[in-house]
């Protein structure tokens, strides 16, 4: 994926000659909103690599981008829910639950592309319950998603029994094509997992779906007052992640071949840790797909770069939780500094 | 009058960002007046107040007090001048007690402990004198609005200013409390005190000042002896046109074939209680009615967002009351609220993607791809046909002026080509210019055949603009009014007492 070259529309088509350069000028600016979680990818990347050349090596980076891949989607689906003004902390046990659902299928004997379906499906159904139970009882999608976080992951276990499910693989193309290596190097699962980040950028930017959630996030009340049907996207949003979390997790039985009782529990933090490292405001109104990438792609390279550099991998925890701070502290900077420069205009009598 | 003003403003300037609000003000107040300071929103008044408050440092031009020049470069430096300000915006601590409100960060203290004792001691007098008969002990917050404001203008009388500024300092107190205001500034008018009185009501100006300045755009372009002068000259001061010139002609009535009609048949819902009335298209409709009569209630109950309880609404397409906004706005009846800022827009993203709202927001037409390339289109038309004024469809809205802002929501709206318009208290807080450009793009909108309801808390604007007034009352349709009958003094007494004037009545 490049963030680099992707440039808005609006950039290349003719503008009026009447427009001032400043404001040409300005606009150039805000534009490339992932360029800075980019540019300290990169930085990042080079830095290791300079130390340890083999850190660039292609398959290690193939490898970093294969394991980003099942947390990398749920951040997908939390860029919306963030851009909508939600969140959802039960995404790493909505992933479980789907995953230990499919998996149970494919034991059964269900054919496994089917199986991956009803995962997504299910996951969607998580998603619904968390949907309209924050709709029908009025409470916030923060509160609701902190109950079924563990809701789901008590029934997971009721239904796994704590023990991990290992569907038989019996030679079907499912397992062989999800944990299949494009020329021995991409993960078949990565590249599922750029379309996606793709179509998702595009369902955000270039859709009427993408546009209500920006504008409900940005002032809930007067998407309201504009007859923005409100309750449903917050409800469609909260759906898209539960179908998300569905399919990476059904994806992930079909990459590993098993799924244990206790994965998923800790994506939560991560997926949102990257989200805000790829500068998606927590305030809403606003999200960064590419950006959410790469803010799972910095997490990534920061705990593989420490085994590089033969730190203890527990490390990698500490220097994430760094990480966040800095980016969320780097983006306070950028927006105060546009703040200042509309200070004129808003702090009119 | 002394000889020499008691305080003296010269050539104040004052720019937030490229917005002026100070731009070579003037004032001179003498020892023992009520001066008056009047003017639109935006004129400067309040800019002007904070700055002799020491709130608001000006970029140019200078203070005297006494014939001193000084710098009020902060609201401590200012009090040490005898300068005491009683805001528009209560500046109070809801969960303290009243006397802990009134002794802000000046607690008298006996034997080394803030003493009860010795504030109620001080307070009592000014208190009874202000009519302010409550528990000092209980909580502020739950006094009525009215009483608090009345403690936060005891707390500045306690300092004992020389020179004190009311900053609107009525717009929550009922006619008693005003009028037992005002009985204290006159007392200490004749003690001495000079009073600097802001507002737009005037005929509370003319009840209570001496002198009176009317501001305009940052300057002052008019003062004189209140005895000297008239309401016309005041108007005309403030607007700087003749208040005729405001309102376009009541266009010659368009005859459409088939009007179409709002018919509202015994809607009760919230506070209103059975209105009836048929709102026509070609008409401008005027609801008045002071908070809580029901005028609020009224258009968002047409608008979808209030059930009605009894009573039923028919609609052009001879539907009923829509059910949610969603289904108003896909029905073509759009509502243009009264805070824009918190209702209206999205300040923080660009004017195309506000004026989207409807369009893509709302409706459910067309392949479901958001163009930017549309949006820009729809962006440029509308910011071509209201004259919004701006840089770039790209600029947010927040960088726009009141007026523009409140085109973009009419734009946004227009877009959808609407077939009801509810529009409440659309001019709030927009300055004159715009005022007469939305004014004539209300009419406009009813010449086009659309309906149009229109709500305002200024009366000379409903007077100015609508074909018939309806006028609520705690929540009744007390009256209607059309053509001749329309005059300012009728409909501001109607809109008060729910009544008719009397000698009308006799008559």
């Amino acid at each position: 994926m490049s963030e680099v070259d992707r440039s808005k529309p609006e950039l290349n088509s003719p503008q009026s000659a009447a427009a001032p350069a400043t404001a040409r000028a300005r606009r150039r600016i805000r534009l490339p909103d992932e360029i800075g979680v980019v540019a300290a990818l990169v930085i990042l990347m080079l830095f290791i690599g300079v130390a340890k050349p083999r850190f660039l090596n292609p398959i290690n980076l193939f490898t970093i981008l294969g394991n980003t891949t099942f947390q990398g989607m749920l951040s997908l689906g939390m860029v919306f829910l963030l851009a909508v003004g939600e969140i959802d902390l039960s995404v790493g046990w909505m992933f479980n639950f789907s995953a230990v659902i499919s998996a149970l299928l494919m034991a059964a004997g269900f054919n496994p592309w089917a199986a991956t379906l009803i995962g997504v499906g299910f996951g969607a159904l998580l998603g619904l319950v968390n949907g309209l139970l924050a709709l029908v009882l009025r409470l916030p999608s923060i509160i609701i998603t902190l109950g079924t976080f563990s809701m789901f992951e008590g029934l997971s276990l009721v239904i796994n029994n704590g023990r991990a499910v290992n569907p038989p693989d019996a030679g079907s193309s499912f397992f062989a094509l999800v944990s299949a290596k494009i020329f021995g190097l991409v993960p078949v699962v990565a590249v599922v997992f750029v379309f996606m980040t793709i179509i998702l950028h595009f369902v955000l930017h270039r859709t009427r779906f993408g546009y209500r959630v920006q504008a409900v996030g940005s002032n809930r009340e007067a998407a309201l007052l504009a007859g923005i049907p409100n309750a449903l996207v917050r409800l469609q949003t909260l759906v898209l992640m539960g179908a998300i979390a569905g399919l990476s997790g059904s994806l992930y039985v079909g990459f590993r071949g098993a799924i244990d009782p206790q994965e998923g529990s800790d994506f939560v933090l991560t997926v949102i840790a990257a989200v805000i490292i790829g500068g998606t405001p927590l305030s809403g109104g606003s999200g960064t797909v590419f950006g959410a990438v790469a803010g799972m792609l910095i997490i990534q390279v920061i705990s593989s770069g420490i085994i590089f550099f033969g730190i203890d991998a527990t490390w990698s925890t500490f220097v994430t939780g760094a990480v966040i701070i800095v980016a969320v502290v780097l983006d306070q900077l950028v927006k105060r500094q546009r703040a200042r420069r509309l200070a004129g205009s808003a702090d009119r009598l | 009058m002394a000889d020499s003003p008691i305080v003296s403003v010269r050539n104040l300037v004052k720019r937030y960002g490229g917005v002026v609000a100070l731009d070579g003000m003037n004032l001179d107040a003498y020892e023992g007046t009520i001066h008056a300071v009047v003017g639109e929103n935006g004129a400067g008044k309040s800019t002007l107040m904070k700055v002799l408050a020491g709130a608001v440092k000006p970029d140019a031009g200078s203070v005297l007090l006494g014939g001193v020049k000084v710098s009020m470069d902060s609201p401590a430096a200012a009090r040490r001048h005898g300068v005491g300000i009683v805001y528009q915006e209560l500046s109070l601590f809801p969960h303290r007690s009243v006397l802990a409100n009134l002794f802000v960060n000046r607690e008298p203290m006996r034997r080394g402990l803030v003493s009860t004792r010795a504030m109620e001691e001080e307070s009592r007098d000014l208190i009874n004198k202000l009519g302010l008969n409550v528990d000092v002990y209980r909580p502020l917050g739950q006094l009525s609005i009215g009483e608090q404001q009345l403690v936060e203008l005891a707390r500045v009388l306690l300092e004992e200013p020389r020179l004190l500024i009311l900053d609107e300092p009525n717009s929550a107190l009922n006619e008693r409390e005003t009028t037992r205001l005002f009985g204290v500034l006159q007392q200490l008018r004749a003690r001495g005190a000079t009073i600097l009185y802001v507002s737009h009501r005037l005929e509370e100006v003319f009840a209570i000042s001496d002198r009176v300045t009317v501001t305009r755009n940052g300057r002052d372009v008019l003062t004189k002896d209140r005895a000297a002068l008239t309401m016309p000259e005041v108007i005309e001061g403030m607007i700087g046109v003749h208040q005729e010139d405001l309102f376009p002609a009541p266009a010659a009535r368009p005859n459409f074939a088939s009007p179409q009609r709002v018919i509202v048949e015994g809607l009760s819902a919230g506070e209103l209680k059975d209105v009836h009335f048929t709102a026509s298209s070609g008409e401008v409709v005027g609801l008045a009615g002071l908070e809580g009569s029901g005028v609020s209630t009224l258009l968002k109950a047409l608008f979808g967002m209030q059930k009605a309880q009894a009573g039923g609404v028919t609609f052009p397409d001879s539907r009923g009351l829509p059910r949610s906004p969603t289904e108003a706005a896909r029905r073509g009846v759009c509502l243009v609220p009264a805070d824009r800022k918190r209702n209206g827009l999205m300040l923080d993203q660009s004017i195309l993607f506000n004026i989207s709202h409807v369009v893509v927001g709302a409706l459910n037409v067309g392949f479901p791809l958001f163009r930017t390339r549309d949006a820009e289109a729809r962006a440029r038309r509308q910011i071509e046909r209201l004259r919004i004024k701006t840089r770039s469809p790209h600029a947010l809205a927040n960088e726009l002026s009141g007026g523009n802002q409140q085109k973009v929501v009419v734009g946004k709206w227009l877009e959808a080509a609407p077939k009801v318009m509810l529009l409440d208290d659309p001019t709030r807080g927009v300055d004159v210019g715009a005022k007469r450009e939305i004014y004539a793009l209300i009419r406009q909108m009813s010449a086009e055949g659309r309906i149009v309801i229109f709500s305002s808390t200024e009366l000379p604007e409903l007077v100015g603009l609508c074909d018939r007034i309806l006028v609520l009352y705690r929540g009744r349709l007390v009256s209607e009014l059309k053509g001749g009958d329309i005059d300012n003094r009728k409909l501001l007494h109607l809109v008060n007492t729910g009544e008719e004037p009397s000698e009308m009545r006799l008559q």
